[in-house]
Parts: C-alpha cells; sequence; structure tokens
C-alpha cells in the first residue's frame, strides 16, 4: 500500500516508481496505471470541467466509453486534447492537463455558465443567435468559436510518425476478455490464422477488473496464461493497445495500434499504425458498457460507474473513494459493494431501487432496498447522498450500476440495427451483421462468466467448421454464472436538481423531455437537437438512457424507439493516423522523367503536371521574372532550335493483326491507311461525341504502331482503349501496353533543328526533308548505336523533331542534344514556352478540351469520318453540337498591344452589358507572343470564322478586366504552316 | 471492398476502377437506322436497381482486365465476377 | 556526327541498403519484355516460349523459369506475360526475345519501365506488411507467385522469388518515391 488510496494487490508494478504531472503537480504512480487510475490513487477526482455549462467533472469509468476525464497530454507541438485519462497508460514523465476552463480548474471563471443553464437548454443555440442577422459573423459566430471544443491544439505540425498496414487472418476476435480469449484458444489450437485485438494494454477484459474463478483458479491468472499460451503460437498475432475501429465490406475491418503512447518517447518509431484487416471470419467479443442511472447531480465527481469502481479496487489496487456507496438496479453492482467490502474499503451504503432481499451480505452498509437517490452534495466533488426517503448519507464515492449495455456497434456498421431483450433491459446485436461475423460473450448479451468462455468457444469452432478447419479436441473452459438479474430502471423521476446524460456534452433528462415536447419525436433528430450522444465518446454511457426516457415519453417501447444508427470510428481516430504517411512531400508519390537531374542541374522551374515534376523554365543568370525567360526561350526556338523534354506524354505500344481497324476505331479521324513509317494526328471523342483527348500515332510495321496521348489523359486513354479492346470489339487481335515509362523523348523545333539531329544521328540514316518529311518516322540509332525513335511532328509550328531513347539512356541523350546544339546557340525550354508557341500556333490543349468541345469547335469538323465507326461518331452527328451559329475556336488581340488577356475573360459584343444573356464566348488560353510583341489568347466565340476582323470585349469579373479585342484566326504564327515543312 | 477476380483470386477493391452498369458493353450498331436513338440510350438511360446490379470494373493496379461484377446494391454482396471479355463473346460481340 | 555515345544510368543508380535484418539492392542488367499472345495463338507461344526460353508459360498470378539465364516468365495478364531475362546487351533485349518468340508474340521492351529492387531477409514480409495490400502467407503467395498491385499509390508488380526474397518491380518515373516509400517501410519495422 502507498498512501490513503492504495489497496493491496492489483495488477500494478510496485517495485517502479513512475513520476508524471497533473497540472504541474508532482505525483506518482506505479506500472500498470492508467492515468485515471493513478489520479484517484493520489485523491484527485476534480479532473476537467464539462463543455457547456463548465460543470466540475471527475473520472466516470474505467475504458474508452469515458465522457468525463477528458485531458490534456504531453506538451509543446506533442500536445493532444481530449484524451481519456481511462486509456492513458501512465509513463515516467507524462505530462496531463485538464481543460476547459478559463483560470484554475477550482475557479474555473466560464462556470458561470452554469448560472445561465435555464437559458441554455437542448436547442438554445437555433433559437438564440437567430436575430439581428448583423450578429452572425461578427458577434455569434466568433463567440461560438471562441467557446467550442475542449482541449487545445498545439497549433504546429504533429511531430509524430503514423504508418498504415495490411493484415490477414483466418479469424479476427475483436476484444480479448473471457469470450475471445475463449475463441482465440479454440482458434489457435486449431492452426487457424488468428489475429486478437484488444484496446487495452492488457488482455483479459472483465477477468483483470473482477474475482471470478475460471477452471478453479483465478480468472486473472487463467486470462494471463492463455495470453502466454497465444503468444507462443506461430499462427496467433496478438495486438493488444488496438482498437478496431470499424467493419468494412466483405471482412475487411479497420483497426487502430497504438505502439508509441505509453512510451515518453517515440524513437523514431510510428506512433500509431492504422491496420486494414482482412479477415475470412470475425468474433465480436467486446463486452458490453455499463450504463448509469439519471438522477439529480449524478455528474458531480466521486459519482462513478460501479464496475469502474470495481476495476480500480481489483486491478489497480485503487479505492475510488473512503466511503464508498452503492445505487443500482442489477445484482451486478452488488459485486461492487462485495468485492470493496471484502478488500477492506469502506462500503458506507448500498441503495437499490428494487423491492426485493438484498443480494448480499455487505457489513455495515445501510442497505436500502426499493429505494432511490435524488440529489447530491458537494461542490467539487461528491460529499454526501440524499435519498427519496429524505435519509442523507456522507460518501465521497457513489457507485452507480443501471445495468450493462452490450457493445453491439461493429455488428450495426452494415446496417443492421439492434434488437432490444427485454431480460437483459439492454439492445443486443440484431438484424444482418457484417457478413462473416459472429457475436459471443457480454457483446451478445450473455453476461456471466461461464456463458462468455462457452459463447467464445463455440463461435470459434463455428467458424472455423465454415473454413473447412476441424477444430483442436478440448471443450471450453468452465466457470460459474455469477447472478445477473437486473430490473430496467433509468431516471429518478424526484430527482432534486438537474439529472445528468451526456456527460460530456452537458445533456439533461430535461432537455431530452424537452426536445420532446418540441416535436423532436425520431431519436436521430433528438440526438441533433439536444447533441446527446454527439460528443467524442458518441454517448457510450448515455444513449440507451435517453432512448429509455424518450420511449416513456412517447408512450412507446424502448425497442418501438430504435436506436440511432452507429457508424465508426467505434473510438475516436487521430486525423495524423487516418493520414498516416500521406504528409508533406510524401502526399503522393512524383514522377521524374529521365532528364530531371539535367533540368535541376541548369536551375530550371518545375511545375507540377498530376505527378509529374517538369521543368516549366530554364531561368538563365540575369533574368528576373520568368517571361524574361520564357521569351528568350520562344525567340531562340523560333530563331534557331530549342530542346524541350516531352517524355511525360502517355505513349502505348498498339500491336496486332487487327491494330489499324483497331486504331480507326478509336480515333474519329482514319487511320487504316496510315503508310509504316508515316505519323498521323489523332482526335479522339468520347462516346457523346464530346472532344477529349488528341495526339499523334505512328505506324511502326504493318501490325505495330506507337500512339502518344496527353500528359494529363494517359491512364484514362489506356483504359478506354482496354474498355474497347475487351468489351467492345474482343474479337480483334490487338494488344496495348504502356511505353511511357520506356522512352525518354524530347522535341527538338526550329530551324536548325535537323542540322544539330544530323551531328547525332547514325550516318546509316538519311533525315534529309526529301528522305524524312514532315509527319514521317522511324527506327534509327543514334550516337554510335544507340536504338532510338524519330518522329517529325511538330507542336511548336517550327522545323521540328521528336525523338526518343530508352529511358536509361534519357539523361545522356539530354547532355548530347544540348552540346550538339551549342554550335546554334540552341536553347532548352519548358512548358510555358512549349505552352505559348502551341497558343502562336492555335493548337488546342487541355484548357480547349474541358469536357464541352466538339471537333466543329476545334474546326477539326472535317476529320470526324463519316464512312467508319469510331468512338463517338454517331452522337457527335446530333444537331445542336454543330450548329452554324455555334462557337468557334478563334485568336484574339488586343487593340491596345500593351494590354494583357486573361483566361476565363467573358466575350461580349461592344456596348453589351455584361450578363449572361449576352455572352458570346469565352478566352481559353492567353500568352504574351514575342514574335507578334502582344498578348495573344485562343477562345471560343459565336460564328467566330464569319467575324473575323470584329472588335469585342473580353471581359473579366474577377481580375477587373475590360479590355477590347479583335477577333482573328487562331493561327497567330505561320499560319500557312510553311516553317515545319522545310 | 474485396472483388473476387475470376483469375486471380480476392483482390481489394482499391486495385480496380469503375466504369458502370455492364450494358455498357452492348454497344449500338451505328449503321442502324435509329442508331442516333440507340446511343443516347446506350449512353444516358440506366437501370438504377436496389438489388443485383451488373456492372463494370477494371483492375487497373492488376492484370488490366475488365470485369462484370454482379453486385447486390442493397447488402453490397457481390454474388459473381466475370471476364467481360468472355460476357461480350457470349453477347455475339466480335469483330 | 557525334563521337559521344550515351551513357546508360540505372532508376535508382545501384541503390543498396541493410536496414535491420533486411536487405535492398536494386537489380540492374536485366532485360524485361512483354510478350502478347496473338489471337488463337496460345499453342503457337507455348512452342515458342518453350523453344526460346525453356519455360513453360504461366498462368496469370504464377511465374516460371526457364533455361535461359535468369530467365522468368511472369503470368501478368490473360493474353500477356513478361519474360525477365539476362541480357549482357540492354539494346538487344527486343531483338533477343522476338528472335527466340518469331511471330508467336508481339514483343515490346519494358527494361526501362521499371525499377527493379529485391528486398530480402528474414524482416521482409513484416515490412511489406506497411505497404503491400497482398496478403504473403506461404500459402497465399509461395515462391513463385507474382502479382501487379498498389502500394502508397504506385504501381507495383511483386515476385516472390525466395522464402524471404521478393522482387519489386515499378514504375520508372517514380522509383525514388517508390525507394522512400520501401525504405519507410522497413525502417517502421526495424529495432532503433
Amino acid at each position: 500500500m502507498s498512501g490513503p488510496y492504495r489497496l493491496d494487490g492489483g495488477a500494478i508494478d510496485r517495485s517502479r516508481r513512475l513520476a508524471f504531472r497533473f497540472d504541474g503537480r508532482r505525483l506518482t504512480g506505479y506500472p500498470g496505471d492508467t492515468l485515471a487510475s493513478a489520479l484517484l490513487a493520489n485523491g484527485i477526482r476534480l479532473v476537467g470541467r464539462s463543455f457547456k455549462y463548465h460543470r466540475p467533472r471527475g473520472i466516470f469509468t474505467a475504458g474508452s466509453e469515458e465522457p468525463s476525464a477528458l485531458v490534456e497530454l504531453r506538451s509543446g507541438a506533442y500536445r493532444e486534447p481530449n484524451t481519456r485519462a481511462t486509456v492513458a497508460e501512465l509513463f515516467d514523465g507524462l505530462e496531463a492537463a485538464s481543460q476547459n476552463h478559463l483560470g484554475s480548474l477550482r475557479h474555473d471563471l466560464l462556470a458561470v455558465n452554469d448560472l445561465l443553464a435555464p437559458f441554455l437548454s437542448a436547442g438554445f443555440y437555433y433559437k438564440t443567435f437567430m436575430w439581428p442577422k448583423s450578429f452572425w459573423e461578427r458577434v455569434y459566430e466568433p463567440a461560438i468559436r471562441a467557446s467550442a471544443g475542449l482541449g487545445r491544439l498545439s497549433g504546429e505540425p504533429d511531430p509524430d510518425r503514423y504508418d498504415k498496414g495490411f493484415l490477414h487472418c483466418d479469424l479476427l476476435i475483436i476484444g480479448a476478455g473471457p469470450a475471445g480469449l475463449a475463441a482465440a484458444l479454440a482458434a489457435g489450437r486449431s492452426g487457424a490464422r488468428t489475429i486478437v485485438a484488444d484496446e487495452d494494454f492488457v488482455m483479459g477484459g472483465r477477468l483483470n477488473a473482477e474475482t471470478h474463478e475460471v477452471d478453479g483458479g483465478c480468472g486473472t491468472t487463467w486470462a494471463a496464461d492463455a495470453v502466454r499460451e497465444l503468444a507462443s503460437m506461430e499462427k496467433v498475432r496478438l495486438l493488444p493497445r488496438t482498437t478496431v475501429i470499424g467493419a468494412f465490406d466483405h471482412g475487411i475491418f479497420g483497426a487502430l495500434e497504438r505502439c508509441t503512447d505509453h512510451l515518453a518517447a517515440t524513437a523514431g518509431k510510428p506512433r500509431q499504425i492504422l491496420w486494414r484487416v482482412y479477415t475470412k471470419r470475425a468474433i465480436l467479443c467486446a463486452g458490453a458498457t455499463e450504463r448509469p442511472i439519471a438522477f439529480g447531480g449524478n455528474d458531480r465527481p466521486g459519482v462513478m460507474l460501479a464496475g469502474a469502481v470495481r476495476t480500480y479496487a481489483t486491478r489497480f489496487a485503487v479505492r475510488a473513494g473512503q466511503r464508498v456507496g452503492l445505487f443500482t438496479n442489477n445484482d451486478d453492482g452488488w459485486r461492487t459493494a462485495v468485492d470493496l467490502a471484502t478488500k477492506g474499503v469502506r462500503v458506507a451504503a448500498v441503495i437499490d431501487v428494487r423491492d426485493r432481499e438484498p443480494v448480499a451480505a455487505v457489513p455495515d452498509a445501510r442497505v436500502r432496498m426499493n429505494s432511490q437517490v435524488t440529489a447530491t452534495r458537494g461542490r467539487h466533488g461528491l460529499s454526501g447522498i440524499v435519498l427519496a426517503t429524505g435519509e442523507r448519507i456522507a460518501l465521497d464515492c457513489l457507485a452507480v450500476s443501471g445495468g450493462w449495455n452490450p457493445n453491439v456497434h461493429l455488428t450495426c456498421h452494415h446496417g443492421g440495427r439492434p434488437v432490444w431483450r427485454e431480460a437483459i433491459a439492454a439492445f443486443v446485436p440484431g438484424g444482418r451483421l457484417p457478413g462473416g461475423m459472429a457475436v459471443a460473450g457480454a457483446a451478445a448479451g450473455a453476461f456471466t462468466t461461464a456463458d462468455a468462455l462457452v459463447g467464445g468457444h463455440r463461435a470459434a469452432v463455428a467458424a472455423l467448421g465454415e473454413l473447412g478447419r476441424p477444430a483442436a479436441g478440448g471443450g471450453p473452459p468452465v466457470a460459474s454464472d455469477e447472478a445477473t438479474d437486473v430490473t430496467a430502471f433509468w431516471h429518478v423521476r424526484d430527482s432534486r436538481g438537474r439529472a445528468w446524460l451526456d456527460l460530456q456534452n452537458d445533456v439533461t433528462v430535461k432537455d431530452v423531455v424537452q426536445s420532446h415536447r418540441e416535436g423532436f419525436r425520431s431519436v436521430e433528430l433528438l440526438k441533433r437537437y439536444t447533441t446527446l450522444g454527439m460528443a467524442t465518446d458518441q454517448g457510450k454511457t448515455a444513449n440507451v438512457l435517453a432512448l429509455a426516457i424518450v420511449a416513456g415519453q412517447s408512450g412507446r417501447t424502448i425497442a418501438e424507439t430504435g436506436t440511432t444508427v452507429f457508424r465508426p470510428p467505434y473510438t475516436p481516430v487521430p486525423i495524423a493516423a487516418l493520414a498516416g504517411r500521406a504528409r508533406g512531400n510524401d502526399f503522393r508519390p512524383v514522377r521524374l522523367t529521365p532528364g530531371h537531374d539535367w533540368a535541376e542541374r541548369q536551375g530550371a522551374v518545375f511545375v507540377e503536371a498530376g505527378m509529374w515534376l517538369r521543368a516549366q523554365w530554364f531561368p538563365l543568370p540575369g533574368e528576373s521574372h520568368w517571361r524574361q525567360s520564357v521569351d528568350r526561350e520562344v525567340l531562340h526556338t523560333r530563331g534557331s532550335v530549342g530542346i524541350c523534354d516531352v517524355t511525360t506524354l502517355g505513349k502505348i505500344d498498339i500491336q496486332g493483326r487487327d491494330a489499324a481497324e483497331f486504331l480507326n476505331r478509336i480515333y474519329a479521324n482514319g487511320f487504316a491507311r496510315l503508310a509504316v513509317g508515316k505519323v498521323r494526328y489523332g482526335l479522339m471523342l468520347r462516346e457523346d461525341g464530346i472532344a477529349y483527348d488528341d495526339g499523334t500515332t505512328a505506324r511502326l510495321g504493318d501490325h505495330h504502331f506507337v500512339m502518344t496521348t496527353t500528359t494529363a489523359n494517359a491512364v484514362l486513354v489506356f483504359r478506354n482503349m482496354e474498355f474497347a479492346r475487351q468489351c467492345l470489339w474482343p474479337g480483334l487481335d490487338v494488344h496495348l501496353i504502356s511505353v511511357t515509362e520506356q522512352w525518354a523523348q524530347y522535341a527538338v523545333a526550329g530551324p536548325n533543328s535537323r542540322r544539330l539531329l544530323e551531328k547525332l544521328v547514325d550516318p546509316e540514316y538519311d533525315i534529309s526533308n526529301a528522305a524524312f518529311p514532315f509527319m514521317a518516322c522511324g527506327e534509327i540509332r543514334v550516337c554510335g548505336g544507340t536504338p532510338a525513335r524519330l518522329f517529325r511532328i511538330s507542336f511548336s509550328g517550327e522545323l521540328a523533331y521528336e525523338i526518343a531513347v530508352a529511358a536509361r539512356y534519357g539523361e545522356a541523350l539530354m547532355e548530347a542534344l544540348m552540346a550538339a546544339g551549342e554550335e546554334f546557340d540552341a536553347v532548352a525550354y519548358g512548358t510555358e514556352a512549349l505552352g505559348v508557341m502551341r497558343i502562336e500556333k492555335g493548337h488546342a490543349a487541355g484548357n480547349e478540351l474541358n469536357g464541352q468541345t466538339t471537333a466543329r469547335m476545334l474546326g477539326l469538323q472535317r476529320m470526324v469520318s463519316k464512312k467508319k465507326d469510331c468512338i463517338g461518331n454517331t452522337l457527335s452527328e446530333r444537331p445542336a453540337m454543330n450548329r452554324e451559329d455555334g462557337l468557334e475556336l478563334m485568336g484574339f488581340t488586343p487593340l491596345d498591344h500593351t494590354e494583357e488577356l486573361t483566361a476565363g475573360a467573358h466575350l461580349l459584343a461592344l456596348g453589351a452589358s455584361a450578363e449572361t444573356a449576352n455572352d458570346e464566348g469565352w478566352i481559353t488560353s492567353v500568352a504574351y507572343s514575342p514574335a507578334l510583341r502582344s498578348s495573344v489568347g485562343l477562345g471560343f466565340i459565336k460564328e467566330g470564322h464569319a467575324r473575323v476582323g470584329e472588335t469585342v470585349r473580353a471581359w473579366d469579373a474577377l481580375q477587373g478586366k475590360d479590355v477590347p479585342v479583335e477577333i482573328v484566326s487562331p493561327h497567330f504564327y505561320d499560319p500557312d504552316g510553311e516553317r515545319l515543312r522545310v | 471492398m474485396i472483388i473476387d477476380h475470376p483469375l486471380l483470386g480476392p483482390r481489394d477493391a482499391a486495385e480496380f476502377v469503375y466504369l458502370g452498369d455492364a450494358s455498357l458493353i452492348d454497344r449500338p450498331d451505328w449503321q442502324d437506322e435509329d442508331a442516333a436513338r440507340q446511343f443516347h440510350d446506350y449512353l444516358h438511360v440506366r437501370d438504377n436497381p436496389a438489388g443485383e446490379h451488373r456492372e463494370l470494373w477494371f483492375h487497373e493496379h492488376g492484370d488490366r482486365s475488365w470485369l462484370v461484377v454482379t453486385r447486390n446494391t442493397l447488402t453490397h454482396e457481390i454474388i459473381r465476377v466475370e471476364l467481360a471479355r468472355d460476357v461480350a463473346l457470349s453477347l455475339g460481340r466480335g469483330r | 556526327m557525334s563521337d559521344a555515345t550515351l551513357a546508360a544510368r540505372t532508376p535508382l543508380d545501384a541503390y543498396g541498403r541493410t536496414i535491420g535484418t533486411v536487405t535492398l539492392a536494386e537489380v540492374a542488367g536485366l532485360a524485361l519484355v512483354s510478350a502478347a499472345v496473338p489471337h488463337d495463338g496460345d499453342e503457337a507461344f507455348a512452342a515458342a516460349l518453350a523453344d526460346g526460353f525453356g519455360a513453360v508459360r504461366p498462368a496469370s498470378g504464377d511465374s516460371a523459369t526457364g533455361a535461359r539465364p535468369a530467365t522468368r516468365v511472369l503470368g501478368m495478364q490473360p493474353d500477356q506475360v513478361f519474360i525477365l531475362f539476362e541480357a549482357p546487351d540492354p539494346d538487344q533485349a527486343v531483338p533477343t526475345a522476338a528472335a527466340a518468340l518469331g511471330s508467336a508474340a508481339y514483343v515490346t521492351d519494358q527494361s526501362d519501365s521499371w525499377a527493379v529492387l529485391r528486398m530480402s531477409g528474414t524482416g521482409v514480409r513484416v515490412a511489406l506488411e506497411r505497404i503491400c495490400p497482398l496478403d504473403l502467407d506461404d500459402l497465399a503467395f509461395p515462391e513463385g507467385r507474382v502479382a501487379r498491385t498498389v502500394m502508397e499509390h504506385l504501381a507495383v508488380m511483386i515476385l516472390r522469388d525466395g522464402p524471404d526474397s521478393f522482387l519489386l518491380m515499378s514504375p520508372r518515373s517514380s522509383a525514388r518515391s517508390f525507394r522512400h516509400a520501401v525504405e519507410l517501410s522497413v525502417e517502421n519495422v526495424s529495432g532503433p
């Protein structure tokens, strides 16, 4: 023993003391303690303040259902608010602080709210914060935000690591109490792959908190032996400190493992792991949660659940008070009085609402049958109770038991609803359970140890049988049946003072009655109106009590009233655990081209394009604005030669006897007669006739093509082509494989591009204009034998090529190109210059292909073949998509060439007011054209081609611009395409 | 969710991409007289059953098979999984 | 003509590292080609595979070893296998495979598409639990099994090529992210 609150025995290690602090006070406890047990052992009962009224709050339970004892743990960036002291494992150096008070915990200035309680009843904020409207954002919102939440966030990034993972098993056993351990032993001994998950740090469940016997010996010892045996089994995995948070489809469960929360430091290892557990069968052995009885002043620190008081005494060797009373409606509650008295704790009173003989003898206790507690006394903690008879009894702890609620939560995650079982006055699993799930023990409403052991064993044997696995010999462990008789009793009608239901959200019996009176009859509405069960504990101790009170109000039974829906997670999961590793730079993978490191060495500025990083421009010393770099890259390319990394384009290898026919059906334009050694531009439509992607496809052989897609649509195009191949035309012999990653590809553009390439291409390959004209392609060799592919295609409008080599040579080829280009003053150009040049040429890109664009809008209507079947051609012929007065892709230049155009600007007739009715189109892409020395834009405008030369307004309310622009051809630069054919 | 791939066994739905109703296999003939009407229905008209639904899933992070999955939309139970190619062939689709 | 020849670079620059009991090592020098089987060409393909590589065609999800050095045929798709083999000259991957298989398959070079990482050691499966959704138990995923799946948002082909050895292949462009994800998984399960 140590101190007036420690008892003998218990599962704590007295060989070592742990120092910790609570609100700055230095305290000690033992390994095996929770923060709650250690606080109680130090005589501390007041640990926090309630959410709304700032009422004093103490420790109410000994488990994860705790509504009341919420504290902040740790400090600095590691601070974690709203942690349940009842599940926080004590470690040396733990720092904890009470929360939700202004000033000290004992003298919380916001306790004034409690005096305003008559004005703050259910739904008060719906009624109060309505008028005046001008107060909504200026007064009410800041005030509500200031009072919201309980503990304080650190405001700093969480410094801990979190991980995720995947586990697989035949059988998942959720909960390691008597039912779970019996099930695990049966499963483990049969050799089945078994996972046992338990939220506690010591497995055994109630066996660790009770004085039950199993197999003729101490139940706690039996549990420890069982855990030891299971730990020795190769196919059994024990996951203590792991909460199964949800049951998902097809036998998948979510589980949160707290790896280092019980340690002072993580040593760089993940603090928590969010497991996805794949199971063939699962047995829910989650036990039951005790519920209180509502009576006047039942929220005072010192009023606790009876089972918890017993747990603190038996497992933690802590007396929750010096004079303990019991208020119960069931036999199980009496165990608290008996167990405490046996341990020498002074049990001053036993009050049982039932009119019957006392269940057991409790020495020196005032036993009052057919009696009720109507009020409590005390300020920061309980000092006494008042019975209906007026009798006053001095107590500093009142153990309350209103019966036990099976933990049915996970059985309801697929829409199943629990059913009411009158005999135990509780909801039990019912309806449609998640597939493969069975329930055993107290979670199934089997409240005795014997029933739990037998139920767990049988459930495991049945599950193994379903998996075709014979169970090992041996029956279930043996225990006796304890008395569990219960008479439903919810609320002391003659209570004086407020009777509390939800201790965290401060919901009283009166609030529930009032909301029912105001018409919130459905329990789902009642929940949201009163906020009952909406706090972090999700009403684990409050909900059933409230349902019973609603049922009493409406004259319906509890079964008819029903429950609210149980949803994952079972207990709170930190957002950081859900995020796992996906933080900062690890949010998603990064894709780099083979030329990336080269570009980085040149000081390139990169832009994200999906997961790719692409060089956006290459600033030179002295260039202080991106436009200087981009203008230079464009002018050098157009004046001599530029090189751009286009590796990110999607590339698909297409082979087969029917490859040409297949492409003919994929593209809107014809590909059947494309000659070997030629490339063709292709436009892809969706089946509804809208353009969605474009690119070039080269024919490398009779049965061999290589397609390029846009960077953004590479995955989608591949998927759609696989759909066409497998589902639409499974008889065609055609095969697809992505080669995006295989080839490093560079555009070499500009009047000197051929001269540059001729320096690298092996001499046996003739790439003169005659031998290798515009739109030619071929497999060549470069730099003394390295295989390459050369395509004479141009996105820039210049004489241009794209050259591809295997990715391993990508960086070397870039270096070789730049070295060979030195004599031509070659530049590397990035995506900005690429964009400028394609806008100057009037090529459509992502901004134009926005999911509403038809081939006609792009001026490509003649490409859509009407002589063949292809995806999208039938519906592309719909009249509304081919209106003569429809939108057409045009170019736009500001009348004043010093003005800048903006993408997204709407096009309006001169003098027309800016309203939807006058909208004639919009600007899609803009750039500064160094060639034209003007801002230029592409955009869609009604009947554009007939209106060349007309002036309209480019009106952009977002940017505050209104620019007169002239409608011009979209081909600003070299409209006849002479430069690319030289 | 788990999809029991006919060739590979049970695989997590995270490996798959969903498309929609399996009737998308039944693409109309472009040369039919009322092809426009048929394509309209093919593309836009769907049953929305509360119960068994045949739908297309693509094993994008797997073997690149398109699958026809028969799934109960009320219970999420997956009743049958077939290779879409086999389904297409059985419907008479070929070249 | 330039006198420069092009130097090759592997996706992970010959990366290798041992963390705890797990060793990570880039595998270079292997050719990887995909071979798609023409319609109605299953018999011809099986014969060509036996002739050219000394291997039987594996079912999807299985692999087969062959007579050529380090040959492993991976059943990746209903009508497609991947063939790993030792290639002294990587530029000859496709010509070699094409010569071996003739017209019985459509061959595409994949040698540069994937970063290849061998992960081996006694702790390898515990580390893989943190990123691999597949069940890698001895019965579910014995030696020789292969699968394409997704790890940390990345496509990965995983081949079990030993009791405690796996070959992981993930797209080249994201190889560094992949290496990081694998490293982190091993670090997270290894002692301090």
